[in-house]
């Protein structure tokens, strides 16, 4: 035998509470082990705002089920990132509202839920948010530049009220906003408008600080019927839909095999399939359902990861979607740190589990043809 | 209702070739004047801008419609003069976003508040029938969305319409194209606006101080969200937790 020492690199390490790394010698343990306790870190975090408020950011943002998309949570922490000391962030929640906004910097909130779910009320929201401009006398609203939603209203709010706005807005600072120009070959900068609509992914949305999350009572003025008539959403079905475009993707890794009932999982759920690279280069998929760092990065509200690790590449692609789901063989799989809900368990028998449990009940799945069978 | 003429105008902006900088058709404006083509009707090209910018003779080339040039120099509000052409049309459809010009996505808008119209952008398809214009909208995560609006109207085309505009060299050289007289010039407006070259946006961050791990931790987790283990139970069992967790969280209707 050698005389060098040799010292086992997979030896035992906690992960305290900072987040550093810490080898105890002579401790027992399982190696890789990392817990971390997000959950504890988000509620011993300050409140931003101690003092009374004396001017306000307002914050428009459309939600989704009762819940904000992460767009809107972008929005929300650059106002509360923008805000001094005395500035309260408002937020106005178009649609009605089921989580706290207190973690994602909101101080307070009005919920108007008559204008959610995907309805077209221009006129309604366009007088929302002219009373509450008036009311709170913001010094900027921001809002998202999500195409139908509030980059719609905040353009005709700006428009009809003549004040300064800019769009589509890549990069936000303190005092001056940038967007694109001439195909993307130019910045263009000018200091804080009133109005400002984000791009996606101009902010950090992790703050070190949280809002009150003081929820206002707030009573929408009805308006009279206008020149506009909503006839309703029409659904196009999830397996005609290109990935990124998909709100329920079911995707496959490594540990599924059948891929029959994988695909009866996805039209349970009206859902997109989706896949990791292992299981594309098996050629179980094809190349445009790959879904990380080298495929494609979706947005669904749910992510339904069947047999897959959780490689950090494959979570790159997951980093907007909103709920996922994992079932997984082993529990310390990484993508179970991601996971809202992790089932530990073989993935055949419970995807085989999902179809004949909904088979049983008598769930009105037809209407959902109906709306397939002529999208 | 036979002596009634539909009466189209569609806003066209001159386009940039992003690694050439060559100035050719706006593809959105194109989509426009293809759903103007398939609305039936009779339409007019317009645009506020240089009548001698070769590009606008593309425009020709994707339509029987005439093409007609309001005279105005770069740094002049484009709004008032359009404004004051289009009076009388019942539809005017416009792309939904310039390539050259401030990109904003704001003319349809602005030139609704001036004219008192109403507005509907993201627009996939169109029909026109007795004074109302119904209208199939883009919406994000697989909706679309049908609406309809009393005419006159605005209508600004989103870019993945399903249409697919054909170029025909015997329409560019016989289209007809007229430049209308030059309306009096205002004030330059004024833009707050300065430009720079373009580089990576730097993500606005809230200050802290992170270890390595926590920043990995966090570019890979969602935050504040500890996750349940479900790890007892029969198959049937854990989709049925599956299917709570989805109905609870109102993601499914079964
Ligand atoms: C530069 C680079 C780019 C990459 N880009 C991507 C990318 O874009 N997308 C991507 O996905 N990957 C990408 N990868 C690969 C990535 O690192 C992983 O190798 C890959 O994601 C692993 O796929 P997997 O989870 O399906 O397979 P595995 O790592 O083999 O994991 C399979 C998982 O399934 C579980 N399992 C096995 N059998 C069962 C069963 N019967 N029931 C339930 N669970 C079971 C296992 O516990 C395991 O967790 C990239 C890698 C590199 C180096
Ligand atoms: N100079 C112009 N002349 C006519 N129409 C224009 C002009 N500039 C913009 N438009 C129209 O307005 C739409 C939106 O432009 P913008 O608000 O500048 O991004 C474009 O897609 C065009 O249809």
């Amino acid at each position: 035998m050698s005389g060098i020492r040799r010292i086992n690199p997979r030896r035992p390490f906690r992960i305290t509470r900072e987040g550093i790394r810490r080898i105890v010698l002579g401790e027992e343990g399982d190696a890789g082990d990392i817990t971390l306790s997000p959950v504890a870190r988000a509620a011993s975090k300050p409140l931003r705002l101690v003092g009374e408020a004396t001017a306000t950011l307002l914050v428009v943002a459309h939600s989704d089920r009762g819940a904000l998309d992460a767009p809107a949570r972008e929005a929300i922490a650059a106002a509360a990132i923008l805000a001094d000391p005395a500035t309260a962030v408002l937020v106005l929640v178009l649609g009605d509202l089921a989580e706290e906004l207190g973690p994602f910097g909101a101080d307070r909130i009005l919920v108007v839920p008559e204008c959610g779910n995907g309805a077209f009320l221009p006129d309604l929201e366009v007088s929302v948010l002219s009373d509450v401009i008036d009311r709170f006398q913001p010094r900027h609203v921001l809002m998202p530049d999500s195409p139908t939603g509030t980059g719609d209203l905040g353009r005709r709010v700006a428009a009809a009220l003549d004040a300064e706005i800019a769009t589509h807005v890549v990069e936000l600072k303190p005092d001056s906003v940038a967007c694109y120009r001439q195909g993307g070959t130019l910045l263009a900068r000018r200091g804080l408008p009133r109005f400002i609509l984000l791009d996606p992914g101009a902010i950090d949305a992790a703050l070190p600080f949280r809002g009150a999350g003081e929820r206002l009572d707030y009573a929408a003025h009805a308006v009279a019927p206008g020149l506009y008539r909503d006839l309703g959403l029409k659904p196009v079905a999830g397996a005609a839909l290109p990935l990124e475009e998909a709100d329920f993707i079911v995707a496959a890794g490594n540990g599924v095999r059948d891929v029959p009932t994988l695909e009866a999982v996805a039209d349970l759920f009206g859902a997109a399939i989706g896949a990791s690279r292992v299981a594309v280069e098996d050629g179980r998929f094809p190349r445009d359902k790959q879904v990380g760092a080298t495929g494609k990065t979706v947005q669904a509200s749910v992510y339904m990861a069947i047999g897959i690790s959780g490689a950090v590449q494959h979570l790159q692609g997951i980093r907007a979607c909103r709920h996922v789901i994992a079932i997984n063989s082993d529990a310390s799989a990484p993508i179970a740190r991601r996971a809202d809900l992790t089932i530990v368990a073989d993935a055949q028998a419970v995807m085989q589990a999902l179809v004949s449990e909904t088979a049983r009940r008598n769930w009105p799945g037809d209407a959902l043809d109906e709306a397939r069978a002529d999208g | 209702m036979d002596s009634w003429q539909l009466r189209i105008a569609v806003l066209v902006s001159i386009g940039r070739n992003p690694v050439s900088g060559a100035a050719r058709p706006n593809r959105n404006d194109l989509l426009a004047l293809e759903l103007a083509r398939k609305a039936g009707g009779e339409v007019t090209i317009l645009h506020a801008g240089d009548p001698n910018e070769p590009a606008l003779a593309d425009y020709l080339a994707y339509s029987a419609a005439p093409l007609e040039t309001i005279p105005l120099p770069g740094g002049q509000d484009i709004v008032p003069a359009l404004a004051a052409r289009l009076q009388g049309f019942h539809l005017i459809l416009t792309g939904s976003r310039t390539e050259g010009g401030e990109a904003s996505g704001m003319l349809p808008y602005a030139l609704a508040k001036r004219l008192g119209l109403p507005i509907v952008a993201q627009a996939l398809d169109l029909a026109v029938a007795e004074g109302q214009a119904e209208i199939t909208q883009f919406l994000p995560k697989g909706q679309r969305r049908r609406v309809t609006v009393g005419l006159p109207a605005i209508i600004a085309v989103h870019p993945m319409a399903p249409l697919a505009p054909r170029y025909s060299h015997l329409r560019r050289v016989s289209g007809q194209s007229v430049a209308l007289p030059a309306p009096a010039l205002t004030e330059s407006a004024s833009t707050a606006w300065r430009t720079e070259p373009a580089r990576k946006p730097v993500v606005l961050k809230a200050g802290e101080k992170k270890s390595g791990h926590a920043r990995m931790a966090a570019a890979i987790t969602s935050e504040s969200k500890g996750g349940t283990l479900v790890t007892d139970g029969t198959p049937a069992e854990k989709a049925q937790a599956i299917l709570a967790y989805l109905r609870s969280h109102r993601l499914i209707e079964f």
